[in-house]
């Protein structure tokens, strides 16, 4: 576990190179328990990078990324497919739903790939799809979903197994600016009822509001860090 | 803003005291600048003066006496031709922000630092009005205000992000003359 | 038409590497099926006249054998169309966005449809007259043949990539409707009764082809072609079967499984059971062919090596028959193997961004990987039986008739729709590397 105050996941000097461009040049954040922290800046700054080194979906060239004193970096493929599996949540800006599954099986994917019986796992899903009062489309598939009902179906995919962490990326980027703001305060009275802390990356100054914290990123460095845990 | 026909509006609903107009006014405009009592008392003592409200009597409720006005039918006909005409979209360009950068690169300060501690007050601003209208049980009219707020504050950012990647420009244009 | 085709030559060289792959593969496809119709028409261009061509221990001397010649060759074309229909989604999805990309510009559906029919068989007619120089130069090497053989190979080198151009407008006929490029898919209920026409196309078409072995030669059909349109008919219900079997299996599983993995493969056959039909067509048809073969086989070894039958020239001239043909058998297994394949990658390449973000959301990918081997597992089990049962029919029927007495079971026939089932398997597997390359975040970024 970490120490009382330590940060729950903390990135040092990330550096990233996609082919002959530098993503990340020696970024560093961190994220506390049960905050919500944005990461902005201009297209091309590097914050999605920084989000897929932070959530383990990509290893950095170089720094390092720490969540709770283990190292996930340098970590095995297969734990860290874990960790995000219980650990984390992740939502995109066109959700991660599978368009041929029921948005219910969709839910509830995570908690049977953790090995909860279809039934339980089924009926937890209604419970979070009820929760983003998107209940009533529980066996509709995600191409007959509204681009909000399908971001509340990811966020509720995100947030079923009980993440201690949430990474958003551009969460409301492909909604209408109602709807985004609809999803939005529901990730966050959601994450501040369970604890979670969230990792949002966004462009948009309103939706960065939603965040207790920001960091701004230019040219792959954190360029300021602002506000107020 | 007309604070006149604000009041007038209030007592469109029915004949009402100062102290209760103020109340209603902070209620009904929550994240407005709140209404102080002498500017209400001044206000319905000048409708009066141009026939728009009237003295309706006064009204104890066992607490001090307390004047109670009404509309008049004059009144009412100000407040709807008031209601329909649109506002002139923004007839004046009068910009704090502009002006402090402009002055900045006159005087040798750097705007590029200004526009970043801006930048920085603005986002606090944004995060607490998000904070207001996202508190459980927030009225919708709590939540309007706050997104008039936010549309206005978000504006000034992207101004002011667009700005920070042209000042090189600017400067050399300011500094030309 | 001459803009139509200059705007067909500019997209073909403008286009990005997948769609290289498609233009390759189509090439290659066409290469095979005008080969094999080239040759069978150039044989059947003989007529019933005795030659000596000193291929095959005189294989083809004779217009009888000839005829079973040219039978296998048409039989191998029904592979080759397969892979062909494969082949046409490679990259099909870049195809299909630059044709609504074109709409939009204002062209009509019609030039649409053209100019997509132009670049498929711009590269049909690549491979197709690759394939005819070759058979002309086998047949210059054997003798002076009559002009009616040159008429008819080049016939066939024409006629590949006019047919394919008219399947490519057949398959679009969809997609350049909008100018938005969406081809919305209807779902239509579970079908118990369209799986039950398939079986009943199936023994229909066993039927049919048992009555033209045992009489065809009697009532004077051609058997070659009586033959081709009987297996045709077992491969397109078995096809249907395959399509059907897959929305119930689908939505069978889906409803009740317990594995993730199940549930993806079930869910995604349910909602388009036709592409995995699409793809195991040629598979079912390899299984009937095979497995009827053998039984032939079988039977007619048993004959030849009677103590009672043939001289050895004779034993020589039938195991050289029985051997191409097993040759043109396995050639169009490997052809159908490879369409399995190119299915396979396909469907993975077309959906990378999903894959990627499952597997970024923490969906491991052997449960990815698993899902994918039962997408193509699941339908094929029912429909290889199937396949397997009207081969095996066949089959015992000759056997049983070769006999003389008594029921002859083919037990060599037995192993092969296993062994198809597997082959397919290994096939779709050589597909899974590429979901490791695929599934990466780097995929995640473009919509």
């Amino acid at each position: 576990m970490s120490t009382a105050n330590g940060p729950l996941l903390a990135a040092r000097d990330l550096v990233k190179t996609h082919g002959r461009t530098d993503a990340l040049r020696g970024a560093s954040a961190e994220l506390h328990a049960g905050e919500i922290l944005a990461v902005t800046g201009p297209s091309g700054s590097g914050k999605s990078t920084l989000l897929h080194c932070m959530a383990g979906i990509v290893r950095p060239d170089g720094g390092s990324v720490h969540y709770e004193g283990l190292r996930i970096d340098t970590c095995p493929e297969d734990r860290l497919s874990a960790l995000r599996r219980t650990d984390f949540g992740v939502v995109f800006q066109f959700g991660q739903l599978i368009p041929e599954l029921t948005l219910t099986d969709n839910v509830a994917l995570p908690l049977m790939l953790a090995g909860t019986s279809r039934r339980e796992a089924r009926a937890r899903a209604g419970e979070w799809l009820d929760r983003f009062g998107v209940g009533d489309r529980g066996d509709a598939r995600p191409g007959e979903l509204s681009g909000g009902q399908a971001q509340r179906g990811a966020l509720a995919r995100a947030l079923v197994t009980g993440p201690r962490v949430v990474f958003a990326d551009e969460p409301t980027g492909a909604l209408d600016s109602l709807s985004g703001e609809r999803v939005m305060s529901e990730l966050v009275s959601a994450v501040r009822s369970s604890g979670a802390a969230v990792l949002l990356i966004t462009h948009d100054a309103r939706v960065a509001a939603y965040a207790d914290r920001e960091i701004r990123l230019a040219d792959g460095r954190a360029a300021a860090m602002e506000g107020a845990i | 803003m007309s604070t006149r026909h604000i009041l007038l509006g209030l007592l469109s609903s029915g004949p009402s005291h100062g102290y209760d107009l103020k109340r209603r006014h902070d209620e009904r405009f929550p994240q407005a600048r709140p209404l102080a009592y002498g500017q209400v008392y001044t206000t319905l003592q000048r409708l009066v003066r141009d026939g728009l409200a009237k003295i309706e009597g006064t009204d104890s409720d066992g607490g001090p006496e307390r004047t109670v006005y009404r509309a008049t039918d004059d009144g009412e006909r100000e407040l709807a031709r008031w209601a329909s005409e649109t506002a002139p979209p923004a007839p004046f360009v009068s910009n704090e922000i502009f002006a402090k950068v402009v002055v900045a690169i006159l005087s040798g300060a750097d705007p590029a630092a200004y526009l970043h501690d801006q930048r920085a007050a603005h986002m606090t601003r944004m995060r607490e009005l998000t904070k207001v209208k996202t508190t459980p049980g927030a009225d919708l009219a709590t939540v309007l205000s706050a997104d008039y707020a936010l549309s206005h504050l978000d504006a000034d950012l992207r101004w002011m992000s667009t700005t920070a990647d042209r000042l090189a420009t600017l400067t050399a244009e300011v500094t030309s003359r | 038409m001459t803009e139509d085709v200059k705007l067909a030559w500019l997209f073909t060289r403008g286009s990005d590497r997948r769609e290289w792959w498609r233009f390759g593969l189509t090439a290659v496809g066409a290469l095979c099926a005008t080969g094999f119709a080239a040759a069978a028409a150039a044989l059947a261009s003989l007529g019933g006249v005795t030659y000596r061509i000193p291929y095959g221990d005189g294989l083809f001397d004779r217009p009888g054998e000839r005829t079973g010649v040219i039978l296998a060759l048409f039989l191998l074309l029904l592979p080759t169309m397969g892979f062909l229909g494969q082949c046409a989604r490679v990259g099909a999805v870049h195809r299909d966005r630059r044709m609504a990309g074109l709409r939009l510009a204002g062209a009509s559906a019609r030039r649409v449809r053209r100019i997509a029919a132009l670049e498929t068989g711009l590269a049909c007619l690549a491979g197709s007259v690759l394939a005819a120089l070759v058979v002309g130069a086998v047949v210059l090497s054997i003798g002076v043949p009559s002009a009616l053989l040159w008429v008819a190979v080049a016939a066939v080198a024409l006629l590949v990539p006019v047919a394919g151009a008219l399947v490519s407008v057949v398959a679009l006929r969809r997609v350049v409707a909008s100018p938005l490029g969406e081809v919305r898919r209807e779902r239509r209920p579970a079908g118990r009764r369209t799986a039950l026409q398939g079986v009943v196309a199936v023994a229909g078409a066993i039927m049919l082809g048992i009555l033209v072995v045992a009489y065809g030669g009697r009532i004077g059909v051609n058997g070659p072609v009586a033959l081709f349109v009987a297996f045709l008919l077992i491969g397109l219900g078995a096809v249907w079967v395959s399509g059907s079997s897959a929305r119930l299996l689908g939505g069978r599983l889906a409803g009740r499984t317990e594995d993730p993995a199940v549930l993806i493969a079930a869910e995604r056959l349910r909602d388009d059971p036709w592409a995995a039909a699409r793809t195991h067509a040629a598979v079912l048809l390899i299984t009937v062919v095979a497995t009827g073969y053998m039984g032939i086989r079988q039977a007619m070894m048993d004959d030849i090596f009677a103590p009672e039958s043939s001289s050895p020239q004779d034993v020589d001239f039938y195991v050289t028959g029985l051997d191409l043909t097993a040759a043109a058998v396995g050639i169009g297994l490997l052809i159908t193997l490879a369409a399995v394949a190119v299915g396979a990658a396909e469907g993975i390449a077309a959906r990378r961004q999903g894959l990627a973000e499952q597997v970024a959301a923490g969906v491991p990918r052997h449960t990815l990987s698993r899902a994918l081997l039962l997408e193509t597992a699941l339908p094929l089990a029912p429909a290889v039986g199937l396949a397997a049962v009207g081969g095996l029919a066949v089959g015992t029927f000759y056997a049983t008739a070769m006999g003389g007495g008594g029921f002859v079971l083919p037990w060599t026939a037995l192993p092969v729709p296993f062994a198809v089932y597997a082959t397919c398997l290994l096939a779709a597997a050589t597909a899974m590397p590429l979901l490791r390359r695929t599934a990466r975040p780097s995929e995640l970024r473009h919509a």
